[in-house]
């Protein structure tokens, strides 16, 4: 195989990497800080990618400028999504492992509820529109531009989401809040708020996640659980709770895929991603990138 | 009621269903009865699920799977061996699997245990789906010799009732405290003397060798099945659901609540399809958050206390929207600021 076949081998991995790491962040956010393993992730992803397609093709919008009103809309549905369920069970769950398995039914009837109900609005076709859709070409090597405008940003957002939780108080108190529920809550920080902001902070990222989606590939209702699943290894290979293993892990999981999928066979792409998800939670279940830890 | 008083009046509820099951063939249409032979499937199903999995709080995510590898040794099997030893092969399959699984995963809880068995489900449906694809280059399989709908029925009623009865019985043995133990506390049960690895491991396999079972009997109906049918994740969630919404810890929760489904299931389903599959997702929600003990804990007193819930919260509302919370605080206020002016 020659440089410019594997250059172009990587960058596709990365490509897809790229759009898995923004999602992985946006659950992680949940799982690390709430300790919801919020299965509808994908399906809000779905709803993101729905909502940028339909004011597209409906009243013309550029997909660049439904980023931002698509990742408020998401936000705004996740802190009602926490305020009507989740608050609730915090309240009446005995201790967290309760919580956790709590949240994860919770979590299973917000994928039906979701999924089946853009199937029902929009139907449960293929859909999609053309954007950027021209090659761009680098020397000898050429992407899509479409592809290539979704990388950059998605990297772009999930680099500033880990900015703003290293730099600014808010993400002081977040960290808080991950590395000692109780701690922080001694030190004044109000969970109350912090929840459902964070809850609809994930939500919104995956909002993104959709919308930069929705300009590359062909969008239909059963898209979000693979997401889901991805998000899934992607943290675990990550690490729980840990937002620069998941930008990595998402990365590594791109161009894992990439290269086995060249290397064996398309069809095997599914089942590489599961080998890889099962061994990583069985060997190292606290994740690759991580030091040691406390024990979660 | 005394222990023995419940052992009598379970085993005569359920020898009264079964008596039903047995005459729906004498009185019932064809629709009737596909729609009674989903019902037991879903009943075997939860039930077996709630054996284990209810109890010690192990969310098992992998019953598709198990009736996956039912089904498909019953397709590889149903032309050379007779028909009970296709059932009976089914399930050790499934429940060798089971153990090999629960061997590997069994050691870790909650949510990674759910999440693991559900990753294992998908890739065995994937690399089924690959070998059947590269090796034997078809996608599915088609099921030639097939038994009367007679025996299928009745083969699901046995089924059903051995599930039902197994979990009678279980629940008064020591395996079934012990099981009860692991989920209370399983540290606790460990240093009391139960070895925790044998009986998880014992416990998951059974609950899979009712499910493969199951998916070895149901196979037959499809007369074609393919990988991406029997080892529908949704055949997984769908159990869960069911013994959740019924009750996982009690014993009749899941049959009540695989009766409901099936009803609901049938008269929905056929007009529209997502709205069933919605009403299955708020039914899930709002049962984990105002009903956790499931439908089988519904007493006179949770409607009461939902009665007075709901009332405390409206008078909370009208408390503060009429402003009198307001005035009171401004009061308390006012008071507080003249006693320390005093």
């Amino acid at each position: 195989m020659s440089l410019i076949a594997w250059i172009e081998l990587i960058a596709s991995g990365l490509i897809t990497g790229g759009i898995y790491a923004l999602v992985a962040l946006g659950l992680n956010l949940q799982y690390g800080l709430m300790r919801i393993l919020n299965i509808a992730h994908g399906e809000f992803l779905m709803v993101g990618a729905f909502i940028t397609w339909m004011v597209q093709t409906q009243f013309g919008f550029s997909p660049l400028a439904m980023l931002p009103l698509s990742f408020l809309l998401l936000l705004a549905l996740g802190v009602s999504v926490h305020w009507l369920c989740f608050k609730r069970l915090t309240v009446t769950s005995p201790n967290l492992d309760v919580f956790e398995a709590r949240g994860l039914m919770v979590a299973f009837g917000l994928m039906f509820l979701v999924q089946n109900f853009v199937s029902y609005v929009w139907g449960g076709d293929l859909r999609g529109y053309d954007y950027l859709s021209e090659p761009v070409r680098f020397g000898e090597i050429q992407f899509a531009g479409n592809k290539l405008l979704v990388f950059g940003l998605s990297l772009l957002f999930s680099i500033v989401l880990i900015v703003l939780l290293r730099m600014t108080l808010l993400g002081k108190g977040v960290r808080a809040l991950m590395q000692s529920p109780v701690g922080a809550q001694l030190v004044g920080i109000d969970t109350q708020r912090l929840h459902p902001l964070m809850f609809g902070i994930g939500l919104g990222l995956s909002g993104i996640a959709g919308c930069l989606l929705s300009m590359a590939y062909t969008i239909s209702p059963s898209m979000g659980e693979p997401y889901t699943v991805t998000a899934l290894i992607v943290i675990t290979l990550g690490g729980f709770g840990s937002m620069g293993g998941a930008l990595a892990g998402g990365l590594l999981l791109g161009v894992i895929e990439a290269v086995g999928m060249h290397f064996t066979n398309p069809s095997l792409k599914a089942l590489l991603s599961y080998v890889v998800f099962i061994s990583v939670l069985l060997l190292r279940p606290e994740g690759l990138f991580a030091r040691k830890k406390r024990k979660a | 009621m005394t222990s023995r008083q419940l052992l009598i009046r379970d085993l005569l509820v359920l020898f009264g269903l079964s008596g039903w099951a047995l005459a729906l063939p004498g009185i019932a249409s064809d629709f009737v009865l596909s729609m009674a032979l989903t019902c037991m499937m879903y009943v075997v199903l939860s039930s077996s699920w709630a054996m284990f999995c209810g109890t010690t709080r192990y969310l098992s995510l992998a019953t598709a799977a198990f009736f996956g590898l039912g089904a498909y040794s019953s397709a590889l099997l149903l032309g050379n061996m007779p028909w009970w030893q296709v059932i009976v092969v089914g399930a050790l399959v499934a429940a060798s699997v089971a153990v090999l699984m629960g061997a590997a995963v069994l050691h870790l809880r909650g949510t990674y245990f759910a999440v693991l068995t559900f990753g294992m489900t998908e890739l065995i449906r994937h690399a089924i789906t690959y070998y059947e694809k590269s090796v034997t280059g078809t996608v599915g399989r088609v099921l030639m010799v097939v038994p009367d709908r007679e025996v299928v029925y009745l083969t699901m009623v046995l089924l059903a009732v051995l599930a039902v009865a197994t979990s009678i019985i279980i629940r008064r043995t020591r395996f079934g405290l012990a099981m009860v133990g692991i989920g209370a506390d399983e540290q606790r049960a460990q240093t009391l003397g139960v070895n925790t690895r044998v009986i998880k491991i014992t416990g998951f396999a059974l609950t899979a060798a009712f499910a493969g079972a199951v998916g070895a009997a149901m196979s037959v109906r499809w007369t074609y099945i393919d990988p991406h049918t029997v080892f529908n994740p949704f055949i997984g969630f769908q159990t869960v659901l069911i013994a959740l919404i019924g009750g996982a810890m009690t014993l009749w929760g899941p049959l009540i609540a695989a009766i409901v489904f099936s009803l609901l299931a049938e008269t929905l389903r056929l007009q529209v399809p997502q709205l069933y599959m919605m009403s299955l997702g708020l039914l899930l929600i709002l049962s984990v958050l105002y009903l956790p003990g499931g439908l089988a804990s519904l007493r006179v007193e949770t409607f009461k206390g939902w009665w007075t819930d709901t009332r405390q919260w409206w008078q909370s509302q009208r408390y503060r929207w009429s402003g009198d919370k307001a005035r009171d605080e401004a009061r308390a206020r006012q008071r507080a600021k003249e006693r320390r002016d005093a």
